[in-house]
């Protein structure tokens, strides 16, 4: 499994302990080559393959790798599901969607139940690697269409929902500056801040969907009960 | 015709009959069911009918003289004896029937019908009622000269007692040119129909049912006359004329055909109506099964042909790391790679084109939102979004999409190439009924009469607008940027916006039967 490490060329610092990779994909050639494809980066490692959902659960807690890549689109059990239930499980485990199409509603679902961020299936494998450090290293990527979602979602009545699942002045000026085109960089000088301060921002943003969507969903299995 | 020059007595009118019997034959005649054709004939067959009656109105009040005392109508009165049916009781209706024929050869020269009641009747003759009377002290003499044409007639009154007595006085005598008569009394010939018969006065023949008429009393009204009982001492006291009843007058609009031919024609237009409404049921379903087909075409693009292309880059990627380093088909797998690569991009805009859930402007806006990021970011122009937070479901044909979408790229390129700014504005709004797609940039601009490079563009995106009904308005000056506006308008309020929301979702559940 260190085949990674020692193949590369450019020999990597061997040093630092390779990432830990876990890959959920139910298409059996398709699971090969991502897992090839990752293994052959220098500082990753494929540790864990999963062909559907359940798989998934009853595996990676127990393996407990660095970062997890799921599909969408897995027979009965969802990518979401499955990330939603992953996610109550080890919730520091960042979980990244691939996805054949950057179809907004899914990856809203998909970030709402707890997804770190989502890459497209045809991403180049040098953007794919950077995708993956950038959540490793607690970034939250965010397209303008999603922040747009975003803010429609938080603006949206929040049903008795507490102060600390709403956004804050700042978080909302970050969201705002995503929907109208500005990238990471740019947000921070327009706001004066950091760009770790942004990319910080962008995570609770993260986090407070993920807990509010779980409030939600609790609230609706609350008042589905008899009684 | 008789003389009824003297003994002047009164004067009554008898008004209003006319209208009366026109429109009860009107309800006759009408097919029933086609009541907006009665209302229309009634609206205009009303004063028509007030016309042709209206020469009805009163006459000069007469006793008459009549010569005939041989015959069995009264010389003076000419009538018969004072019938009834065999009961008399108190508010009783009692309808007398009786026919008769006018020979095919005779023409009528006079025929003068007089009736009494006690206490009143209402007179038809076939089928048509003539008029009306309540009190039997006046005799009313009728004029059929003109109605009566050859062949069977059918004289019905429906006669009224109030109370205690009751008696009908009627005479019908008819002189034909060749000298020869015809004498209808009132007398047991007449017959009394059933009050549960219907079409009783049309009826030619005489049912074996119906009971014959009795003479209740002789009519004996001179004072020379030997009397017994009060029965024979009634005498009328006046005699009402009625100008010559004219044939009812057939209106275009009265007769069949024409209602035929109405009714027919509102048949007809009820019935391409109908086929008409069913052929647009039927486009509609064609056009809800196109959507659908396009939605599936669009998946089935994206889930068999997208992935697979998909899978070829992985593999290309995944065969490259497998070679030597310095392989010189490493490079060319690698180009292979961003061929399937952008293959699968460009086939993935093809499926959005295509497919049917994706075509309300809020679609379309986050499409073009997310192109042009796209294509910014691999320049060093920074890009700003200015979107219409309320964009409604309404839709977005494909070609429209198309046309907007292809327009709005080589506004991008045009300003990413030519301008020099350092941003680039993309602006969509609504305006009334149409989307507005600006594209702006604050960089060197141009002269619109002096641009050669950029001419071939500019036209193009004009065609593209005319295309799809919509405007391209373009403002540039020297030194003050470009901007371009693409107006279009958009159609009805998508119907298919709830779904675009729930198939992504249903498909979420499991991909059985999805080939990807």
């Amino acid at each position: 499994m260190k085949k990674g490490l020692t193949t590369t060329p450019q020999g990597a610092p061997a040093v630092k302990t390779p990432v830990r990779v876990a890959l959920v994909e139910d298409q059996i050639d398709t699971r090969e080559s991502w897992r090839r494809l990752i293994s052959s980066f220098p500082d990753f490692e494929c540790v864990c393959t999963c062909a559907s959902a359940e798989e998934a659960l009853r595996m990676i807690p127990e393996v407990n790798p660095d970062v997890v890549l799921m599909d969408v689109f897995l027979p009965r059990m969802s990518g979401i599901e499955c990330t939603a239930r992953l996610k109550a499980a080890r919730p520091d485990t960042p979980i990244v969607m691939l996805t054949a199409s950057d179809e907004d509603e899914i990856l809203f679902l998909a970030l709402e139940s707890g997804a770190d961020g989502y890459l497209l299936k045809r991403t180049k494998p040098e953007d794919l690697r950077a995708a993956l450090l950038d959540v490793l290293s607690g970034g939250a990527p965010m397209t303008s269409e999603i922040a747009r979602h975003v803010v429609a979602s938080f603006r949206r009545k929040s049903g008795g929902l507490d102060e600390s699942v709403s956004l804050t002045v700042r978080e909302e000026e970050t969201l705002v500056l995503l929907t109208k085109g500005y990238a990471n960089k740019e947000i921070a000088d327009h706001l004066n801040l950091s760009i770790e301060t942004v990319r910080s921002h962008l995570k609770n943003i993260y986090m407070k969907m993920h807990v509010r969507s779980r409030a939600e969903a609790v609230a609706r299995y609350m008042s589905k009960r008899p009684g | 015709m008789l003389d009824f020059s003297s003994q002047s007595i009164g004067c009554t009118r008898i008004g209003g009959m006319g209208c009366l019997c026109s429109r009860r034959d009107l309800k006759r005649t009408v097919l029933p069911g086609a009541w907006l054709l009665l209302a229309w004939i009634f609206l205009f067959g009303l004063p028509s009918a007030l016309l042709a009656q209206g020469k009805t109105g009163g006459g000069p009040i007469d006793r008459p003289e009549m010569d005939d005392s041989s015959d069995s109508l009264d010389a003076t009165w000419g009538v018969g004896p004072w019938i009834w049916s065999p009961q008399t009781y108190d508010k009783q209706s009692c309808r007398f029937w009786r026919s008769f024929q006018i020979p095919a050869t005779a023409s009528v020269r006079t025929a003068s019908l007089r009736i009494a009641v006690d206490n009143g009747y209402r007179l038809m003759l076939d089928g048509r009622e003539l008029g009306i009377g309540s009190d039997w002290r006046s005799v009313t003499e009728y004029d059929l000269r003109l109605l009566l044409k050859p062949g069977w007639h059918v004289l019905a009154i429906e006669a009224f007692n109030d109370n205690r007595e009751a008696g009908l006085l009627f005479g019908l005598k008819i002189e034909f040119n060749d000298g020869s008569r015809t004498l209808i009394p009132s007398d047991t010939d007449w017959r009394v129909v059933p009050g549960d018969e219907r079409g009783w006065e049309r009826k030619h023949d005489a049912s074996d049912a119906w009971e014959r008429a009795v003479v209740v009393s002789t009519f004996l009204p001179r004072p020379d006359q030997p009397k017994t009982g009060h029965w024979f001492e009634r005498v009328p006291t006046m005699m009402v004329k009625v100008p010559t009843i004219q044939p009812l007058e057939v209106h275009f609009w009265t007769s069949g055909w024409f209602q035929a031919t109405l009714v027919g024609i509102v048949v007809v237009g009820v019935m391409a109506y109908l086929r008409l409404q069913a052929r647009l049921a039927l486009q509609s379903r064609a056009q809800e099964l196109l959507h659908r087909e396009r939605a599936r075409i669009a998946r089935d693009i994206h889930d068999d042909l997208g992935a697979r292309l998909t899978e070829l880059a992985l593999e290309g990627e995944v065969v490259q790391t497998e070679l030597p380093p310095d392989s010189a088909a490493r490079v060319r797998l690698s180009a292979l790679s961003e061929k399937a690569r952008s293959l699968s991009g460009a086939m993935d805009e093809v499926v959005w084109l295509v497919n049917s859930r994706r075509d309300t402007v809020r679609d379309f806006s986050a499409y073009v939102c997310k192109h042009t990021q796209r294509f910014l970011d691999s320049t060093a122009i920074s890009c700003r979004l200015d979107v219409d937070g309320n964009l409604p479901d309404a839709s977005l044909e494909m070609p429209v999409r198309r046309n907007l979408l292809l327009a709005v790229r080589e506004a991008l390129n045009n300003a990413a190439k030519y301008s020099g700014a350092g941003e680039i504005f993309l602006r969509i709004q609504v305006r009334g009924q149409s989307i507005s797609v600006v594209v702006e940039d604050h960089g060197k601009g141009f002269d619109l009469d002096a641009v050669d490079s950029l001419r071939n563009g500019l036209i193009n995106m004009s065609e593209r607008m005319k295309e799809i009904g919509g405007r391209c308005q373009i403002a540039a000056k020297p030194g003050s940027g470009c901007r371009v506006e693409f107006l279009v308008p958009f159609s009805r309020p998508s119907s298919r916006s709830k779904e675009s929301v729930d198939l992504p979702l249903a498909g979420l559940r499991g991909k059985e039967g999805s080939n990807r």
